[in-house]
C-alpha cells in the first residue's frame, strides 16, 4: 500500500476516537473483525485495514472510500475484538465525520437512504415508508428499483399509501432544533 | 415488575416497522400476549427510534430520540416491551450509554429539554416469554404442540450483540429461541447461519447486499433440513420473506451451497431445488400453540405462504 506523508494527519485519530469513544491504537492486527464481517467483500479496505489507516494517519483515504458506508452496523466485530476495539462505534464515528464534511466517498446511495430516513423522523415521527422507497428512486435516479415489490406490499397491506404526523411532531422538531443549537454553540461534536 | 400471583403488565413500544411493513409481528404479538393474559399498553404518542440511519452518522441524535421516547414509556405502567429486534437494540444502548457517560447525558437531556428517563427495564418479547411468564407455564398451557416442525431460528444481529448492551443472551451461542421452541413442542435444527447478517437496512440503498447474504441464511437453513425459519426481527422477516422469490430468481433454482460444498451425496439424493422456506415470527408460531386461530395471526400479509407446510404438519 501507498502511504504519504502529505496526507497524514495524527489529529484525526483523536478526533475518532473522542467521537467513538474507543481507542484506535490498542488494535495489534489480529484480523478477527474482518474475518468475522458479512460485508468485508464489498469493502475496499476491510474492517482492520480500516483501522491500521488510522492508525497511519490516513484518515482522508478512508472518508474517500466506500467501505465505511458498507458496515452493516451487525457489532460482530466489537462482539470478538480480543483487544476491546469497538469497531462498531470507530465506523459510526468515521461516518459521521465524513457526513458532516460534506465529504468526497464514493458512495452516495447508503447516505441518501440514511438522509430522507432522518427527514422522515423529523417530518412525521414515525417512518412513512411508502415515501422513503418512492423518493429513494427519484432522487437515485432508479425509477424502475423494486416497481413490482410496491403494489404488492400495498396489496398485502404491508405498505400504507397514507400517513398521519405524530400529534407531538413540534416535540421531535425540538430534538433536532436543539442539537443543531449545542452544536453551532461548539457544545457537542 | 409485577411479581407472584399479580398478573403480568408491560407497556409496550412496538415501532413503525410493526405498524406497516411488519404489521404481522404487531397482530400476532397482541393476539399471543391475549391468549396469555399478559396486559400489554402501547406507548402514546411514540415516534421512530431513529434505527440504524440514525447512529450511522449522528449518534447524538439517535441517543435523544431514544431517551424522549423512553421518558414517554413512563406515562404507561409495566416494563416496557419491545418485539422489533432494532428497537430494542436501540432503547438499551441508550440506557447503556446515558447511565455510563454523563457528558452524553448531559446533552441529551439538553436535547430533550428534559430530565432522561433510565430507570424503566426495557425488555425483549424472547426474554418476557422464556424468563418472566416462563418456559414451563408456557408448555403447561399448549393447546396444540408444535410436532414435527423443524424450525431454524434466526437470531441476527441486534438481538444479542455487542457484549453487555442487550443482555438478552449469550453473544456468540445463545439459546433463548431453541429453549422457546423445545417448550412449544417444535424441533429446533443445529445450523451455521443463526448470528449471521441478513443485510438489514440496506434493502433499500443496496438491495444487491441483502440479495446476497440472505441467500447464504436461506440455504443454511435448507441444507440443516428446517421446514421453515423463525425470527424476531421485522427487517430480518422482510428481507428472507419478501425478498426470497428474488434470491431464487437471481441464484437459480437450484442450490448452489449445497452443491458446491456437499457435494455428492445431497446433489445424489437429489435435495438440491431451492424449496421456499415460510419466515415466521416467534408471536406467530408460540399463537399458535396456545390454540390462536391462524386467521387472527397477520399470516394473509406474508410473502411465502406458510399455509401448505403447516397443513402438512396438521397445525390448521
Amino acid at each position: 500500500m501507498h502511504l504519504s506523508n502529505e496526507t497524514m494527519n495524527v489529529g484525526f485519530v483523536k478526533k475518532v476516537e473522542a467521537l467513538s469513544g474507543s481507542s484506535v491504537r490498542r488494535c495489534f492486527q489480529c484480523g478477527k473483525c474482518s474475518a468475522g464481517c458479512p460485508m468485508s467483500s464489498f469493502m475496499e479496505h476491510p474492517p482492520n485495514r480500516v483501522v491500521r489507516l488510522l492508525q497511519l494517519g490516513q484518515g482522508q483515504r478512508v472518508l474517500a472510500g466506500r467501505s465505511i458506508w458498507y458496515c452493516a452496523s451487525c457489532e460482530t466485530c466489537t462482539t470478538r475484538c480480543p483487544n476491546k476495539v469497538d469497531l462498531a462505534a470507530i465506523m459510526d464515528a468515521l461516518r459521521k465525520l465524513s457526513w458532516d464534511a460534506d465529504g468526497p466517498s464514493k458512495e452516495s446511495y447508503v447516505q441518501l437512504a440514511n438522509r430522507l430516513f432522518i427527514e422522515n423522523i423529523r417530518t412525521y415521527g414515525r417512518q412513512y415508508e411508502l415515501r422513503l422507497g418512492a423518493i429513494f428512486n427519484m432522487k437515485s435516479g432508479q425509477f424502475l428499483k423494486d416497481l413490482m415489490l410496491g403494489p404488492k406490499l400495498l396489496s398485502k397491506g404491508k405498505l400504507k399509501m397514507f400517513h398521519s404526523k405524530n400529534r407531538n411532531i413540534n416535540d421531535i422538531e425540538g430534538i433536532f432544533k436543539r442539537i443543531e443549537e449545542m452544536r453551532k454553540k461548539g457544545e457537542a461534536l | 415488575m409485577t411479581s407472584g400471583k399479580k398478573r403480568l403488565s408491560y407497556s409496550y413500544y412496538p415501532g413503525c416497522s410493526l405498524h406497516a411493513s411488519g404489521r404481522e409481528y404487531d397482530i400476532s404479538t397482541r393476539a399471543l400476549f391475549k391468549a396469555l393474559n399478559v396486559g400489554l399498553k402501547e406507548v402514546p404518542d411514540w415516534f421512530c427510534c431513529g434505527a440504524t440511519p440514525a447512529h450511522n452518522v449522528d449518534e447524538l441524535l439517535s441517543l435523544s430520540l431514544c431517551a424522549k421516547n423512553l421518558s414517554l414509556a413512563e406515562e404507561v405502567e409495566g416494563d416496557l416491551a419491545v418485539a422489533c429486534a432494532a428497537c430494542f437494540s436501540r432503547l438499551k444502548t441508550t440506557q447503556h450509554h446515558l447511565r455510563e457517560d454523563d457528558t452524553k447525558r448531559k446533552q441529551v437531556e439538553i436535547a430533550i429539554d428534559g430530565p432522561a428517563a433510565l430507570g424503566k427495564p426495557v425488555k425483549h418479547i424472547l426474554e418476557i416469554l422464556a424468563r418472566e411468564y416462563g418456559l414451563a407455564k408456557l408448555e403447561e398451557n399448549i393447546k396444540k404442540p408444535l410436532l414435527g416442525l423443524k424450525v431454524a431460528s434466526y437470531y441476527g444481529c441486534l438481538l444479542t450483540r455487542p457484549p453487555g448492551v442487550p443482555e438478552l443472551d449469550d453473544c456468540e451461542d445463545p439459546s433463548i429461541m431453541e429453549d422457546i421452541l423445545r417448550a412449544l413442542g417444535a424441533e429446533p435444527v443445529k445450523w451455521s447461519h443463526r448470528m449471521e447478517c441478513c443485510g438489514a437496512n440496506f434493502t433499500l440503498s443496496r438491495p444487491g447486499v441483502v440479495l446476497k447474504l440472505s441467500n447464504a441464511i436461506l440455504e443454511s437453513a435448507r441444507l440443516a433440513g428446517a421446514d421453515c425459519i423463525m425470527v424476531a426481527c421485522p427487517l430480518c422477516h422482510g428481507n428472507l420473506d419478501i425478498r426470497q422469490k428474488e434470491i431464487k430468481e437471481m441464484y437459480g433454482a437450484n442450490s448452489s451451497l449445497i452443491g458446491n460444498i456437499f457435494g455428492s451425496d445431497l446433489q445424489q439424493s437429489g435435495d438440491t431445488e431451492r424449496r421456499d422456506l415460510p419466515i415466521f415470527y416467534i408471536t406467530q408460531l408460540a399463537a399458535l400453540a396456545m390454540g390462536v386461530a391462524s386467521e387472527s395471526l397477520g399470516f394473509e400479509s406474508v410473502i411465502i405462504d406458510p399455509k401448505p407446510l403447516l397443513k402438512d404438519k396438521q397445525l390448521l
